[in-house]
């Protein structure tokens, strides 16, 4: 197909506002009057809390306000599950949890008053471990986990501190392990991330006098905000406005109310606007960074290499608090993709989410996807290596096919990852001579399902001739405003100029939001329907403008003619005057997809890198991406977010981590929390496998999702290639790296 | 902003080419007096400790951490913002760039990137990618993975010196 506006590199429509800084995030929206409020966290993992003297806070002067949860209605918060205080009421149960909320007119001078708050704890005993917290033995940490508001009850487990079990199969597994000639168990660790958006999370509220409640947040679901910020704080939904607000990165992350109920209560109680904006030391000990993950893999492999069993134990550390899922699982989907990019016929895969003293997890950017991937993909080299058999043929001969059933229940249709995974390797430097000792060479794969959910939009015909589209989606940064604009320009077709976007999350009531790769499928669907029922509105009072029939009616550069006579051209603008006040010119619509596609995203990578024996450090020499795409709406977003999400992949992978130890995060700020930087960024050759297929508008498919995942499964891969050193664990540092060697060397190896 | 107890101290400074004078708290921060007490919120704060770059203003003409820096310490410089850097119409080459290479997603770091940018460009027209990335390694971008980015400055140069 040709295109006027798809498939041409287009700026964010945000661009101007971007870089110049005019663009307002939660932390730049200043009130008359606001006012700051500040949090006193836990310093203990597991506590009762005895007392708390609040008096001598309350004398500093320039404190407006000090509470606590005696202050504040009885409730519990969370996106899906409602398991989470607003404060502590009678015990914290990780570091960092909030006891005590100061407001003062000065940040500083709440920071202050935090330190005169004296509060009494009794210690509890603590576990830190997902897999020792599902021992009889350990301290439970919810034991009225079955009474909170929408616990799911389907997954309800009988394992201490399990809130959540979930098992995905396709076949029969004894049948499987019956028919493998070899066996294999594999077991991995996984560590936690921090999204390591640079905006940390604010938020900003302000109660009007009749009790109207205008919100400011960091939230990619502002729509959903609303109503678990009613809920929180016991207000009716309809007295919350959320006001848009750009994003400053999700990346899975900004779903939840985070500091807000606390604004509302501090709002409330000093009649004043409260703004709370979190340090990035408060993002990294009480964020809601990736589920810590242990992994067990069994896999049955017949004398030829065909895999006919997968059995995968997966247990994610939620920490101390299940609230920041988003998902009705109260679990990690993700963890469905552990078979990886195989069509084993015989597949369980066990998901449990557990509680912990730990930091309590969130979504990251394909979350349990990287986890599932590093483990199933690490294993393969195992497996292939153990049989004898080449890495690649080993793959190959496992891979899905159309039809195959996957233990999500999908059959997926147009199966690209043979060609994915070929390309990739075609374009890397697989199989040649190596530069250099220490050079080693890793494959991995994955692939993402496309994103289902609810989607709004109301679009009309404005009077100067604009098609102006309501949206409640924010904008994240992924361009989801300009995908709009796009998708509703080709289609009419229109100027992308003609075509304007706002986002009013405030005149809706449901809506998934952003995230979850759904957006370009799920709202993109959405708004070509919609263009086309209002484009064809038009079309008809133009006829009646025009006093012709609608099938003699022209539409060329703008105007609107009857056929074969351009006198008496009308522009969208006249069109719009001829029709004021009809009905048809605006129109709202929601739509809710809740399958996922049978077509889907597949993703292969080939990482190169050289190992300094010395030092430990790895620098990656080169990255073949490959990706599988339809039609790409927006080359410049699509590059984007593959190369955003590759780094964010190299930062899991051998960067980044929130270092615990017994639920003390010692990773603080930014100079100890490593995200990638521009040195650290390798050569990158993006390879894409393209053919018009999807079935998000045009023919095109999601991305956001895709290059993050199967990075570390590759790193480790390309390690133990130039090695010989397997890791087990991630992320794969410098660190590891050298103790392993040494290890090894001590041992004469 | 300040509380009854707090030391204030009054300083005068230039930004974005207009004079200012401000009374505020000794340890009022850089960062926290331009946004909030001028209300230039174009200069964001990521990370509180001089690691991100988001907060990058140029003082004299040098890129600094301004969440690092004391107000006080700005008395009788000259700052220049996010805000400053295009004219009153047009938008700066540097700006113009990274909306036209996908220089930004989010656009949290970007103030922090221009303004760097345009410090590098200023002192090196034509930056081969290397000492671009030498320059602009203190500047945190999670959103783009930065090879749009360095595109972008690239361009930019390139658009500089042809012009």
């Amino acid at each position: 197909m040709s295109y006027t506006v798809v498939g041409k590199p287009l700026g964010n429509l945000e661009g101007p506002a971007k870089v110049t800084g005019a663009a307002t995030f939660t932390a730049d929206v200043i009130l008359p009057e606001m006012i700051w409020g500040k949090v006193l966290r836990s310093p203990l993992p597991h506590a009762r809390i005895l007392s708390i003297d609040t008096s001598e806070a309350e004398q500093l002067p320039g404190v407006l306000a000090v509470l606590t949860a005696r202050d504040l209605p009885d409730t519990l918060t969370g996106r899906v599950v409602y398991d989470t205080p607003v404060l502590a009421r009678d015990r914290v149960r990780f570091i960092g949890e909030k006891v005590a909320v100061v407001a003062a007119e000065d940040p500083d001078v709440a920071e202050d008053a935090l330190s005169l708050i004296e509060v009494e704890y009794e210690e509890l005993p603590a576990v830190f471990d997902s897999e020792e917290a599902m021992k009889s033995d350990a301290p439970l940490l919810h034991p009225d986990y079955r009474s909170y508001p929408h616990a799911p009850e389907k997954f309800f487990s009988d394992v201490p501190n399990v809130h959540s079990h979930v098992t995905w199969q396709v076949g029969d597994i004894e049948e499987g392990f019956a028919q493998a000639k070899e066996i294999f168990e594999h077991n991995f660790t996984t560590h936690s991330q921090h999204q390591g958006f640079i905006e940390p999370h604010a938020s900003v509220v302000s109660v009007d006098p009749d009790g109207r409640t205008h919100l400011w947040i960091t939230n990619k679901m502002p729509v959903r905000a609303q109503k678990l910020l009613a809920d929180a704080v016991e207000i009716p939904q309809e007295q919350v406005v959320v006001h848009p607000v750009c994003i400053g990165g999700d990346f899975g992350g900004k779903g939840s109310l985070m500091d807000s109920p606390l604004c509302y209560h501090l709002s409330k109680r000093t009649g004043r606007p409260v703004k709370m904006v979190m340090t990035y030391t408060e993002e990294l000990m009480a964020g809601n960074p990736r589920h810590p993950t242990t992994i067990s893999l069994r896999t049955g492999v017949t004398e030829k290499g065909k895999v006919v069993a997968f059995q995968a134990r997966v247990v994610f550390d939620s920490g101390a608090y299940a609230g920041f899922k988003p998902v009705p699982l109260v679990n990690i989907p993700g963890a469905n993709s552990a078979a990886g990019v195989y069509g084993t016929p015989n597949v369980t895969i066990d998901a449990y989410s557990v509680y912990t003293n730990c930091v309590p997890s969130g979504h990251v950017r394909a979350p349990g996807d990287l986890q599932v991937t590093f483990a199933v993909e690490s294993s393969m080299d195992l497996i292939a290596e153990a049989m004898g058999i080449d890495l690649l043929e080993f793959r190959k001969q496992n891979l899905i096919r159309d039809g195959d059933l996957l233990p999500d229940g999908h059959r997926l249709e147009q199966v690209r990852i043979r060609e994915t995974l070929e390309a990739a390797v075609k374009s890397s430097n697989w199989g040649k001579p190596k530069a250099h000792p220490f050079v080693g060479r890793g494959v991995a794969a994955a692939y993402r399902h496309i994103g289902t959910g609810e989607a709004n939009a109301q679009m009309s015909l404005e009077s100067d001739g604009i098609v102006k589209v309501i949206t409640p989606v924010p904008d994240t940064g992924t361009g989801a405003h300009t995908l709009i604009q796009k998708v509703v320009a080709e289609t009419w077709p229109l100027p992308v100029e003609q075509v304007e976007v706002e986002a009013r999350p405030d005149l809706f009531e449901t809506d998934s939001g952003a995230g979850g790769s759904r957006v370009t499928y799920v709202v993109g669907q959405l708004v070509k329907e919609m263009t086309e029922e209002l484009r064809d509105s038009v079309g008809r009072l133009a006829a009646e403008a025009l006093e012709c029939q609608v099938a003699e009616v022209a539409f060329e550069a703008g105007h609107y003619s009857v056929k074969g006579s351009a006198d008496s051209a009308l522009t969208l603008a006249q069109v719009a005057e001829a029709g004021s006040g009809r009905p048809e010119l605006s129109i709202r619509k929601t739509q809710v997809n809740r399958e996922a596609p049978q077509v889907t995203t597949f993703t292969a990578q080939v990482v190169e890198l050289e190992v300094d024996p010395e030092t430990g450090q790895i620098k990656i020499l080169d990255v073949v991406t490959s990706h599988d795409v339809g039609t790409i709406i927006n080359p410049l977003a699509h590059q984007g977010q593959i190369d955003g999400g590759l780094i964010q992949g190299i930062g899991f992978g051998m960067m980044e981590e929130v270092v615990m130890e017994d639920g003390q995060v010692s990773t603080l700020h930014l100079g100890d929390y490593k995200l990638p930087n521009m040195k650290d960024i390798p050569p990158l050759k993006t390879v894409l496998v393209q053919e018009e297929i999807g079935p998000a508008p045009f023919q095109s498919k999601a991305i956001g999702e895709s290059s993050i995942t199967p990075v570390a499964a590759a790193i480790a891969n390309a390690v133990y290639d130039a090695v010989g050193v397997r890791f087990y664990d991630l992320p794969i540092t410098a660190e590891k790296v050298y103790r392993a060697l040494q290890e090894r060397g001590s041992r004469g190896e | 902003m300040a509380s009854d107890r707090e030391m204030t101290q009054t300083i005068r400074l230039r930004v974005n080419g207009k004079d200012h004078t401000v009374q505020v708290p000794a340890r009022r921060l850089l960062v926290d007096c331009l946004r909030y007490d001028l209300g230039l919120t174009g200069t964001k704060e990521g990370c509180s400790v001089g690691v991100c770059g988001a907060c990058t203003v140029l003082m004299d003409g040098q890129p600094i951490s301004s969440c690092l820096a004391l107000a006080v310490f700005a008395d009788g410089k000259e700052i220049v913002t996010v805000e400053g850097i295009s004219g009153e119409e047009k938008l700066d080459k540097i700006q113009q760039s990274f909306i036209d290479h996908g220089g930004f997603q989010c656009g949290m770091c970007t103030p922090g990137m221009v303004v760097t940018a345009k410090a590098l460009l200023e002192q090196n027209p034509n930056p081969s990618p290397d000492e671009i990335k030498e320059w602009m390694m203190g500047n945190l971008c999670r959103c783009t993975g930065y090879y749009q980015i360095i595109e972008s400055i690239q361009r930019a140069a390139a658009e500089t010196s042809d012009a």
